[in-house]
């Protein structure tokens, strides 16, 4: 946690929001005409310019209902696996799996457009990297935590509850904490 | 009839209280109630989400009853929410108070809540004595708008930063609601 501390504290202090340069990005120099060239394509452009309700603000709503029929129901089948609702079966719950692979579906799809739309903000940003890294153990928990075993894997529901939490915090976090907004910048 | 003197009022109301306007402006303060705010969201629609299923169809096998017990963790995540949301309308009342989308968005807050009341009222004690199978179709319709309501307000949260009201021209004839800042 304190590095993460460390790496988060210096952004939210103002350095890089208002648009200097970015001091210390983490991205190599050859990292930069991929992303020159990808900010150029007509998609990226799409996102970052249409006017319309559609482009990126419904697909911004999209990831957050991804998010909720995701991590939402998780957090229920987590809070079950804790004893919560003990007349519910856990095998119950993988009935709830579908939706839940929506939400992942919906939110892969509209993560990528808003990762195409605007990529030196998110590649260049550590953030961005723990809520990925956050997100895909959270992913393969879903799997892991129904496995066959003899006592409820509570454990697991408090590390998936974690990090599930850890992910929502620093994708809010990407908005604070970006240093460079364009490949331009 | 209009509402526009209600939402000044409002507005003045809500901006006069100092500690919350200064704690929001630290450079923790929004980005640390937002995150609450999300956690919050995903507390309250993944829990009430499940239920709504239930009512729905899904998982017929398991008594509703037993489902039942997800339901004040929505109502946790709801409250979590009205705390974290009064502090971003304390900070910057005139920005949600004259903003369409977070119009739309606290019309759908209220009809959510106006289903739970009738689900409460009318629908849940005969639903209770059902345990397993199919619910009643009126608590299938009170599922099928729970979803529709809960995400609309999800929709309408997340369109409230693309719908920022500018001040309003001086020679606007008033409306029901403003969606302008008033002067």
């Amino acid at each position: 946690m304190p590095t993460v501390t460390r790496l988060i504290v210096p952004f939210l202090r103002g350095r890089g929001v208002s648009g200097g340069p970015g001091r210390c990005s983490i991205t190599a120099p050859v990292l930069d005409p991929f992303l020159i060239w990808l900010e150029s394509t007509t998609f990226s452009t799409w996102m970052r310019e249409s006017p319309s309700l559609f482009a990126f603000p419904m697909i911004l709503a999209a990831h957050t209902i991804g998010l909720g029929l995701l991590a939402g129901v998780d957090v229920a089948h987590n809070l079950r696996v804790l004893g919560v609702a003990p007349g519910i079966p856990l095998a119950a719950f993988n009935r709830f799996l579908p939706v839940m692979w929506l939400g992942l579906g919906l939110n892969v799809m509209s993560g990528v457009a808003l990762l195409i739309g605007y990529p030196t903000k998110a590649l260049t940003n550590p953030v961005f990297y723990l809520k990925l890294f956050l997100v895909a153990v959270a992913v393969v928990l879903v799997v892991v935590i129904r496995r066959p075993r003899p006592h409820a894997p509570k454990r697991l529901a408090v590390v998936s509850l974690l990090c599930w939490a850890g992910a929502i915090v620093a994708g809010r976090l990407l908005a604070y904490t970006y240093t460079r907004l364009d490949a331009l910048s | 009839m209009t509402m526009e003197p209600f939402q000044y009022w409002l507005e003045v109301t809500l901006s006069s209280v100092p500690p919350v306007r200064a704690f929001m402006q630290t450079g923790w303060g929004w980005p640390a109630v937002e995150s609450v705010h999300f956690l919050g969201l995903t507390l309250l629609f993944g829990s009430i989400a499940v239920w709504d299923m239930r009512l729905l169809g899904m998982v017929r096998g398991v008594p509703i009853a037993a489902f039942h017990r997800l339901v004040p963790f929505a109502v946790v995540g709801f409250a979590v929410n009205v705390a974290s949301g009064s502090l971003f309308l304390m900070a910057e009342a005139n920005q949600y108070l004259y903003n369409p989308a977070f119009h739309v968005k606290m019309l759908l807050v209220g009809l959510a809540g106006l289903n739970v009341l009738v689900f409460y009222v009318a629908i849940f004690r005969r639903l209770d004595r059902l345990g397993a199978g199919m619910a009643t179709r009126a608590a299938q319709m009170s599922g099928a708008f729970s979803l529709i309501f809960w995400i609309g307000v999800i929709i309408c949260g997340r369109l409230i930063t693309f719908y920022r009201p500018t001040v309003c021209s001086p020679d606007r004839a008033a409306g029901l609601l403003a969606d302008c800042i008033l002067r």
